[in-house]
């Protein structure tokens, strides 16, 4: 699993796609936080609603980075779709994890409101439940669930664009409104999990369609 | 079955690239519950969605050097992709070893890894040495440079090694496009003593046991087809393709006069049967 990891890995890196999501990433948290952006809690809501559609955006480029004949060549010398498709989803995830790190250190550095470490790992928590809720959109829709990049863009940005409105309805609703409130919350950690359950029911909607 | 097709590959022959973990498997089976060096298609049928069958109840031991022919359309590319593991069949089981080596029809020449670091992926991912594959096929391009910049030829040696990596069973779609013609006869030489699917239409394994899946059919050209799918649906078909404003529909011998009484009733108009 390690190697097949760090295949798609280098694959993703090499075919330098990755760079508008990220590009457009560090952007935008360059404009968030060129100024004071409040308290500590406050600061991380634009960021962790940024790292959401980011982090689906990003796991699209995984999911596609090879084209269909070679992921069927890497199928076959992996040993199956169930662990190509996990080995892309903990891509996916551990590309997720760096931004949403670099997300909650960010203010650390830049804001002028001081930050103590519970914040950080408040802040930390709910950019990792975020990105792991884009990471299962993401793959939610992308090869094999759906076959045409077209498709799989309109599905994406339907759900990211959707789930905004929705408010508390949806677990990144819980995680904007504890932090747009200035308040730790236990749901933060049901986002995780949801995040989780999200990329594992990727995975296996994705076996079940290959 | 009525319509099932059944078909032998060469006698058993495990050459001697098993894995040691696979030899101490005394009763022949490895950990998938497939037979060492063997692909078995049980039954097998395939259709894409709510299309036509692409195969129909079809059968297959692949044991030795076996070569898949037939005419376009009649499904040995899908074929090939359900005995690689690539696509799952609609019904029908597949037994196939753990270490599979496939090589597509058409390998992609988009690629920006260089081919020896591919080759060291496959490598790491199958826990297998790279062999001798390139330098025997004739590898004249750079190993360091983007695969995108090697030729046809170049790139589809580079789908070979990689195929070979395998120590099992290797699964071939036309594996000779693009090969020149000392390339072509090594990978002959290559492939014999190995347990090998491959589809060729050129004659290159004459010694193969060979398997014609279009073996004995009806072709018949129909216009005005409004109902493809129900066509597809009927007993015997073995593909139904649009050509245009025609429709290719090709049916086992002893089905394809139901097949004619049921286009006539669905209102095609016959164009052709041969």
């Amino acid at each position: 699993m390690i190697s097949l990891v760090r295949y798609l890995a280098v694959d993703v890196f090499r075919g330098q796609r990755y760079l508008a999501p990220l590009l457009v990433f560090l952007g935008v948290m360059g404009m968030l936080f060129s100024s004071d952006a409040g308290q500590p809690l406050e600061a991380y809501s634009g960021s962790s609603a940024l790292l959401y559609p980011i982090a689906a955006w990003m796991a699209v480029v995984v999911a596609t980075s090879e084209d269909v004949v070679r992921r069927e060549i890497t199928v076959v010398s992996a040993g199956g779709w169930s662990r190509v498709l996990t080995a892309a989803a903990l891509v996916s995830v551990l590309f997720a994890l760096a931004m949403a790190l670099l997300a909650a250190v960010w203010p650390v550095v830049t804001n002028p409101h001081p930050y103590t470490a519970g914040e950080f790992f408040v802040g930390l928590a709910a950019h990792t439940g975020c990105a792991l809720l884009g990471v299962g959109v993401g793959l939610m829709f992308a090869r094999p669930v759906f076959d045409s990049i077209g498709r799989t863009v309109l599905a994406v940005f339907s759900v990211v664009v959707l789930t905004y409105p929705l408010g508390r309805a949806t677990p990144l609703g819980w995680v904007l409104d504890a932090l747009g409130h200035n308040r730790a919350s236990l749901s933060l950690l049901g986002t995780v999990a949801v995040g989780v359950a999200l990329v594992s029911a990727a995975v296996v909607a994705g076996v079940r369609r290959a | 079955m009525p319509g099932a097709r059944n078909f032998t590959g060469a006698s058993i022959e495990i050459a001697g690239t098993v894995p040691s973990r696979m030899r101490a498997k005394a009763s022949g089976r490895d950990v998938r519950g497939g037979y060492l060096g063997v692909v078995l298609l049980d039954q097998v049928s395939k259709r894409y969605g709510r299309g036509p069958w692409v195969l129909r109840d079809l059968t297959l031991e692949v044991s030795g050097l076996t070569v898949l022919t037939g005419a376009n359309g009649t499904g040995k590319s899908t074929l090939l992709k359900i005995a690689a593991g690539v696509l799952k069949p609609t019904s029908g089981r597949v037994s196939r070893p753990a270490s599979v080596g496939y090589v597509p029809e058409r390998f992609p020449s988009d690629v920006k890894m260089s081919a020896s670091a591919y080759l060291a992926h496959m490598g790491r991912i199958r826990r297998a040495e790279s062999g001798d594959v390139l330098e025997r096929l004739g590898f004249v391009g750079s190993m360091t440079a983007p695969m995108s910049e090697l030729s046809k030829g170049n790139a589809q040696k580079v789908a070979l090694a990689q195929a070979f990596l395998a120590s099992d069973v290797l699964v071939l779609d036309e594996p000779w496009t693009g090969l020149d013609a000392s390339a072509a006869a090594e990978l002959v030489s290559l492939l014999e003593g190995r347990t090998a699917l491959v589809s060729d239409h050129e004659g290159h394994l004459a010694s193969a046991t060979r398997v014609d899946l279009s073996g004995g059919h009806v072709t018949i050209e129909l216009s005005r087809v409004a109902e493809p799918d129900a066509l597809g649906a009927l007993e015997g078909v073995r593909s139904v393709q649009a050509r245009g404003s025609s429709v290719r529909v090709v049916v086992a011998p002893d089905r394809s006069d139901q097949v004619l009484a049921e286009a006539l009733r669905l209102g095609c108009s016959v164009r052709s049967v041969r």
